[in-house]
């Protein structure tokens, strides 16, 4: 790839943006992200008719377009043909790999789960189908629900468990992410890398786009260097092009302060899950007595019809 | 003994006519020897009769047929008696034999008697169709009954396949499909249909064809649909579209449809340019279509003399979602053939333009939807397609127009001769002109294969996406694409084959055009 291109060529198209990201799609923000960290200056385009595409995001200048579907995604690709390469003696370490395997499925299974399992789908709809009419919109969301349950290896049988397998695995995921990241400014040496933008889209996305009873969000919230680190780079990062600072990440509802916190999330957590008990109860319960309505009212009303027969005979 | 129903065509010659009327009146003085009987439905054939009396019914039948050639008969229609339908409903058969109430003299009722004829065996429901005229009750002199006999095919299921031009592939199409005939005794048509075109198009579809809506003489259509263009040679990019269409002939003139689809259109080798990128996805296309065309030419495999005129025009997104496809496109086509004597030959000209704008908010930024702007080019002649720009000889299928280099290739294994996409216009107009005539052999005249040697220009422009700020008509009209060429047409009952040379007088750069020997494929236009 030629080294000449024109820089105002640069093109990333994207996802719309939503909930205050410049890209809501958890796909296509570390790849915004892994840009602006490399300081390469592009535009952004949108591309919101096409929510069950692989290709997105995708880089394009001129007739060079890196896909995301090829060579691993699109910032592999983008390092493979020379374009911008962050992680550069970088690959060499052995922490690298294991850590971007942490990354890349754990925490990546975990977002995914809590974003169409965990948390309904509520944020999906904003996030994929708002551009598209309403009739194409729910079967494409029915369709990737129903896809990402089969990929998650999600039944009926095993739902439970592997919910607490995906969250136990976050969560320790968070916390070796927490021991190695220290209080740094990046997760290797002084420089950002891939890994940076894969974890910082993370949490991003965790912090700003799911909702406050999200479980994910909970356990990444007690993870205080963490937040740190994630608003350090936004403010750095991802605000200098914006007319507006967006918050930071603390001033949120339900934000996180110091370790009182730590006993709260777990109540919280624990909340969350009695909620739901309750409400499967609570339909149980209308069903029941839905059906005992009904049973009444046939076996109640195969009497009363004979009265209305003989009163009608009258007339 | 003959019917004055057993002619499909209308337009009854005088000396035919002569005939039928005498047969006729035959019939009418035969069943006034049988009032009062009900289901004399072999009340033609004969009875035996003494010599006199066939005699004096022949005396009686000339000197009404004389009586008839000096001045109309009256004549009234008392009743329409239907017999032979056991499935389809009475209804739909007086529907269609409507027009003989209203004829007064004798002449009008056998006329309307044809066209009621006619009408019935166009329904594609019966297998055998008679109309006869039986004497009114003895009280009611000068009137008379109709009855309408109808045998009801036996199989209801049909088979057929035929060649068609859609006019959305824009080629030709061969199209496999099963009828199930007269399902509810309304003249209902049910079909599946299987379709391919020449340019690795498929469709799949199941249809209802109702002569009828509701009482209202405009015969109705409904379409469910799966469809897929393939366009990944010319413009790198795949349609599907899952969809329903209505369609009603208001008049024979008028038809307005409504399609409402769900339409995808992906790139799956990833080589799309631009333009094609920013287009792949879903959208939902819910629109409302009229067309109005007028065809008085003699042909249209081979006009040679007449006129004809189409407009089309599409109003999309009218429903209250805004996320809905939303565009208006407008077509005309203009096509008009003058006799010149010689050779029986003509000379045929045509002109077609149309024009395509997104509507609703930003619309002038709005790039136009690529399914629904204009494409030049393709194996169709100009002289048979019937509506909008289309047809240009010598250029290939989507061959010209503004195009837009594909994804550089990362290595030169792609086979693929093209590097370039053509992503149509906003718009376009096309005109030719066609000199045909008849070679002095013979043989060729009694095939009909005849000479043609014709001219032909096109152009498009980009106009949605901001583009139309770079549009000027100097530019337009200097960029115009122009060919001439001579070949020989041969027609065929199932389409229209022309082997032409074609050398292109002036082409733009990047366009697929080349002067050579070309075949194209014409069917009667749809």
């Amino acid at each position: 790839m030629e080294g000449d291109q024109d820089t105002s060529d640069f093109t990333l198209v994207t996802r719309k943006p939503c909930f205050g990201l410049p890209t809501a799609c958890p796909n296509c923000l570390p790849a915004y992200i892994y840009l602006k960290l490399a300081q390469l200056p592009f535009q952004l385009a949108f591309n919101s008719t096409f929510p069950d595409s692989e290709e997105l995001p995708y880089f394009e200048s001129g007739t060079y377009v890196a896909y995301n579907n090829e060579d691993g995604g699109v910032i592999e690709k983008l390092e493979k043909d020379g374009i911008v390469n962050l992680d550069s003696q970088l690959q060499s370490l052995p922490d690298y790999l294991s850590l971007k395997a942490l990354i890349v499925s754990w925490l990546d299974e975990a977002l995914t789960y809590e974003i169409w399992v965990g948390t309904e789908g509520a944020s999906a709809s904003k996030i994929y189908y708002s551009d598209l009419p309403w009739v194409i919109g729910k079967v494409l969301f029915y369709k990737q629900t129903y896809l990402t349950k089969k990929r998650l290896g999600l039944t009926k049988e095993n739902a439970e468990q592997r919910e607490k397998l995906i969250y136990k695995r976050a969560s320790e995921a968070y916390e070796a992410l927490s021991t190695r990241l220290g209080e740094q400014k990046f997760l290797f040496e002084d420089r950002p890398s891939s890994l940076d933008a894969f974890f910082l889209s993370h949490m991003l996305f965790t912090i700003q786009v799911l909702p406050e009873t999200s479980v994910l969000r909970h356990k990444l919230l007690e993870q205080s260097n963490l937040v740190r680190y994630a608003e350090r780079l936004k403010s750095e990062f991802l605000e200098e092009s914006s007319s507006s600072p967006s918050p930071p990440l603390h001033s949120f509802p339900s934000s996180f302060s110091g370790m009182g916190s730590k006993t709260k999330s777990k109540p919280k957590a624990e909340k969350s899950e009695e909620e739901k008990k309750f409400k499967k109860r609570a339909r149980f319960f209308l069903a029941a007595q839905f059906l005992a309505v009904v049973i009444y009212v046939s076996v109640m009303g195969g009497v009363s019809s004979d009265e209305v027969e003989y009163e009608d005979d009258d007339y | 003994m003959a019917n004055p129903a057993d002619k499909p065509d209308p337009n009854l010659t005088t000396p035919d006519e002569g005939e039928v009327r005498e047969e006729e009146l035959e019939d009418i003085e035969e069943e006034d020897d049988y009032e009062g009987e009900d289901d004399d439905d072999e009340a033609t054939a004969s009875k035996p009769q003494t010599r006199e009396d066939a005699a004096a019914s022949r005396a009686n039948a000339q000197n009404l047929f004389r009586r008839m050639g000096v001045a109309p008969v009256p004549v009234r229609v008392h009743d329409v008696i239907v017999k032979g339908n056991e499935k389809t409903k009475d209804h739909v058969i007086e529907a269609e034999v409507e027009g003989v109430r209203q004829a007064t003299t004798l002449q009008e009722l056998l006329e309307a008697a044809n066209v009621a004829n006619f009408n019935l065996r166009a329904l594609d429901i019966f297998d055998s169709v008679k109309i006869t005229l039986d004497a009114g009750p003895p009280e009611l002199p000068d009137t008379t009954n109709v009855v309408v006999k109808v045998v009801e095919s036996q199989s209801p299921l049909a088979a057929e396949i035929v060649t068609s031009t859609k006019s959305q592939a824009r080629s030709s199409t061969l199209e496999g499909s099963l009828k199930y005939k007269n399902i509810f005794g309304h003249g209902d048509i049910w079909d599946s249909s299987l379709a391919y075109g020449c340019d690795n198009s498929g469709e799949v579809g199941l249809g209802l064809y109702l002569p009828r809506l509701r009482g209202r003489p405009s015969p109705f259509t409904s379409r469910l649909y799966l469809s897929t263009q393939d366009w990944l040679k010319f413009s790198s990019y795949r349609e599907r579209a899952l969809g329903v269409s209505l369609g009603v002939l208001l008049s024979k003139n008028h038809e307005l449809g409504y399609t409402l689809a769900w339409r995808n259109l992906i790139d799956p080798t990833q080589m799309a340019s631009r333009t094609i990128r920013r287009q792949i996805g879903h959208s939902l296309v819910s629109d409302l279509k009229y067309t109005f065309k007028v065809d008085e030419r003699n042909s249209s495999l081979r006009p040679t003399r007449g006129y004809s005129f189409v407009s089309t025009s599409q109003i999309g997104g009218l429903v209250p979602d805004s996320r809905t496809l939303r565009f208006l496109r407008q077509e005309i086509d203009l096509k008009y053939a003058v006799p010149l004597g010689f050779y029986r030959s003509a000379l045929n000209f045509g002109v077609s333009g149309g024009i395509t704008f997104p509507w609703g908010s930003g619309y002038k930024s709005r790039a136009s939807s690529v399914s629904e702007r204009f494409f030049l080019g393709g194996n169709i002649s100009p002289v048979c397609s019937l509506g909008g720009p289309s047809a240009l000889w010598g250029f290939k299928t989507r061959g010209l127009g503004p195009n837009e280099p594909r994804r550089e290739a990362e290595d030169d294994k792609s086979g693929d001769a093209y590097e370039r996409d053509f992503v149509g216009g906003d718009v376009a107009v096309t005109a030719f002109a066609d000199l045909s005539f008849d070679f002095p052999l013979r043989w060729f005249r009694e095939r009909g294969i005849h000479g043609h040697v014709f001219a032909c220009a096109g152009n498009m422009a980009e106009l949605s996406g901001n583009k139309y700020r770079y549009f000027t008509a100097p530019k337009f009209m200097e960029t115009f694409r122009s060919s001439v060429g001579a070949g020989i047409v041969l027609p065929t009952s199932l389409f229209r084959m022309e082997l032409n040379y074609c050398h292109i007088v002036k082409k733009q750069e990047h366009d697929r055009a080349k002067s050579g020997f070309f075949l194209t494929f014409s069917t009667p236009s749809s």
